[in-house]
């Protein structure tokens, strides 16, 4: 493509973005307005008084006016709704990719669709399913949590809703095979071979959904440590709310190299001067890429550790078992995150310094991560009677897959293995195991969990409920785990073709695969039946509005200072 | 045991763990620098070894031996000889993985890294590109023939 003709597409691309964000403000303005009669004629000064009021003390279910409204609830409720809309999205497509590996040589997929899939599943699962949920539980749980004083800033947060929500559309729209990795010699390369004949766009969709999310961070943090109420300090916030705060600052923090990188990547297009000159080496991109990956492979995970914890203690009718090392660990890994990074370039000529550094750093990540599991299976070990609902079973699980999913990423910080597997199915398996079992898992329990909130009393079917759970269970144990042996052999990821070699190992994962589909349709098949029926129960949901005795994990901190029991 | 001393058994636990990994890993590195994939311009090739020069490309890989001959795709070693791979890229990052030896190299342009390595048994073993390179890059895959 010619410079001139990408100019002309990119101003007209960023034209529809301003009057879609104008239509958008607008839609809002005037929604707002028509509020704020509302509020005065129901005697308010203040509008803001008034959605807190109206909206705060009661749960907020699922409608079109999630739309219309910027009070948090809502804003939350979208995030939630279009992360689980991207998570099918992306969901089918890595059942698409699986089942074209039926045989070694590109079948039902030509490699070119195959490599398109293989770049939305990745980008569109980690940034609008994982990041979406993380934010939409943040948006949605705290402000009852925390008994917010105010509810301001909603505009904001809802043009950062929106901007994120663009970004993954025209993601999707751009048709991008670069990987999520984005390196450039690759990516700048505008050829259906390459990285595809729109990638400029792609790499302006980034910059949009990293915009939203870095907005979105920022409020969500102003709503923790500033709208909390009086009566609630930081020491007594629940789990959850730490693991939301840490995550957050690991999102503002390390989003601005790769927002930097994005817009040298995008000049470089037509004045490469960046990373693919004599003077550069496309490995800083790589650099200022992980410096970011790194932490944003953290941030899908830790808000959940935060949700177990909560869903935990709930269903054990207990504390946390010491909160202080629960929340001690998840700020460790805030900090261990940041240096950890170069364990994804550990064979690409760091040197043997570097490599032993990251090595050693990456498994002293082994301390916190080590630390929250114990904690969880203390606190479960210290009930007296746990009640094995649905939820509960998705967060045993959890816990089972992160502790192999855990000891493979320590294997895989040993140089010598690091050597022989990255790049290999054996780190898929790695990463799968863990976000299929503790972020896909813990979503779902969270859904569940939230589902009479968000139906307005209905309740979902029980015996679907758990069969969701166990097809789910079994088809990533069999998935992730094919490819962990696989991988060991040397079977490459991000692949169209393989070696006949890998046969089995292949047709066991595509098996895996195929069945995590499955029970996804179940979940699907639950939701939309169990929508359908009356309302049975009280909206009310433990997530939201524990009582005080219920949030007990509060005055651990204060034993812990005392010398323990 | 009271609450502390749970605790303390938790972090000595994970502790143990991570001191022993820690503790191998550090060893086999200091002791086989060589082996690590490091920048070729600052480190000189081990004495008792035959330097191969590597090129990847969208979407093979050519070797060029050290009497100038070349070979795509199919690489050429004897068993029990040390070899030091320089490799370097053409066009887009790649990265060579020779699973059966465990050694794996990125190939980035105009920045040459090596590795060493001594094939010791006989065989036809695989390699790969394991670093995504676009369109084919799942043909960029070979054989590694070790004759004695």
């Amino acid at each position: 493509m010619s410079t001139e003709t990408l100019l002309i597409v990119a101003g007209i691309l960023v034209s529809l973005v301003f009057i879609a964000a104008f239509y958008v403000y607008y839609l809002f303005s005037t929604r707002a307005e028509v509020l704020s009669r509302v509020a005065e004629d129901e005697g308010y000064s203040d509008r803001d008084a008034y959605v807190r009021d109206s909206l705060y003390g009661k749960p907020r279910p699922l409608s079109w006016s999630i739309l219309f409204y910027d009070d948090a609830k809502s804003i939350g409720l979208r995030y939630i709704f279009t992360g689980m809309l991207f998570l099918f999205l992306a969901g089918a497509f890595g059942v698409l990719m699986r089942v074209s590996l039926t045989d070694p040589n590109p079948t039902i997929l030509t490699p070119t669709i195959y490599n398109i899939l293989l770049t939305q599943h990745a980008t569109l699962m980690i940034y609008m399913f994982a990041i979406g949920m993380a934010m939409g539980f943040g948006y949605y749980i705290l402000p009852s949590r925390l008994r917010l004083k105010r509810d301001n800033m909603g505009h904001l947060s809802s043009v950062a809703y929106w901007m994120w929500v663009l970004g993954g559309s025209l993601f999707v729209l751009s048709k991008s095979s670069m990987r999520w990795y984005l390196y450039p010699p690759l990516s700048l390369q505008l050829t259906p071979l390459g990285a595809g004949s729109y990638n400029w766009l792609a790499i302006i969709a980034m910059e949009l959904v990293f915009m939203g999310m870095v907005m979105a961070s920022v409020i969500i943090l102003k709503i923790i440590f500033i709208d909390r109420a009086d009566d609630i300090p930081l020491s007594r916030m629940p789990v959850f709310g730490w693991a939301i705060v840490f995550t957050l600052i690991m999102l503002v923090s390390s989003a601005p190299p790769l927002m930097v990188g994005l817009g040298m990547l995008f000049y470089d297009f037509f004045n490469p001067i960046f990373f693919v000159t004599a003077t550069s080496t496309p490995l800083s991109f790589a650099v200022l890429f992980w410096f970011w990956g790194h932490p944003i492979v953290y941030i899908a995970v830790i808000p959940f550790f935060g949700l177990m914890y909560d869903i935990i203690t709930r269903f054990s009718e207990t504390k946390v078992y010491s909160y202080f090392s629960a929340v001690f660990s998840l700020g460790l890994l805030l900090i261990l995150s940041e240096l950890v990074w170069g364990h994804h370039l550990l064979n690409s000529g760091l040197g043997v310094d570097w490599v032993i550094f990251f090595t050693t750093m990456s498994f002293i990540v082994v301390i916190p991560s080590a630390l929250t599991i114990f904690n969880m299976i203390a606190t479960m070990w210290s009930a007296k009677k746990i009640r094995l609902t649905t939820p509960m079973l998705f967060v045993i699980n959890a816990i089972f897959d992160f502790i192999i999913g855990g000891v493979m990423g320590v294997m895989l910080a040993d140089e010598p293995i690091n050597q022989a597997v990255h790049g290999t199915y054996f780190v898929t398996g790695h990463f799968h195991f863990i976000f299929v079992g503790l972020t896909l898992g813990i979503s779902m329990a969270t859904f569940y969990l939230l589902f009479p909130t968000f139906s307005n009393g209905r309740v979902y079917d029980e015996r679907l409920a758990r069969w969701h759970f166990y097809i789910t269970a079994v088809g990533s144990f069999l998935m992730s785990f094919s490819w962990a042996v696989g991988g060991f052999l040397g079977m490459p990821r991000a692949v169209a073709g393989y070696f006949a070699m890998f046969q089995p190992y292949q047709d066991s994962a595509i098996l895996g695969g195929v069945i995590i589909g499955i029970g996804q349709l179940v979940f699907l098949y639950n939701i939309a039946t169990s929508w359908s029926k009356h309302p049975v129960t009280d909206p009310y949901n433990i997530l939201e509005y524990r009582t005080e005795t219920n949030q007990t994990l509060t005055s651990e901190s204060n034993q812990m200072v005392g010398g323990g029991k | 045991m009271n609450k502390r001393q749970v605790e303390y058994l938790f972090i000595a636990a994970a502790l143990v763990v991570l001191i022993a990994s820690a503790a191998i890993n550090l060893g086999y590195v200091l002791g086989h620098t060589q082996n690590i994939p490091q920048p070729s311009d600052n480190k000189a090739v081990p004495s008792n070894s035959t330097v191969i020069q590597v090129l990847g490309y969208q979407w093979a890989w050519q070797f060029t031996y050290a009497n100038n001959t070349t070979s795509t795709d199919t690489l050429y070693v004897t068993a029990g000889h040390e070899y030091t791979l320089q490799v370097t890229s053409k066009d887009v990052i790649h990265d060579l993985l020779i699973p059966s030896l465990g050694i794996q190299i990125y190939a980035v342009p105009d920045h040459p890294n090596q590795v060493s390595f001594e094939p010791e048994k006989t065989g036809k073993y695989i390699f790969e590109c394991v670093e995504y390179c676009g369109e084919d890059h799942y043909l960029m895959r070979g054989y590694m023939v070790v004759s004695s």
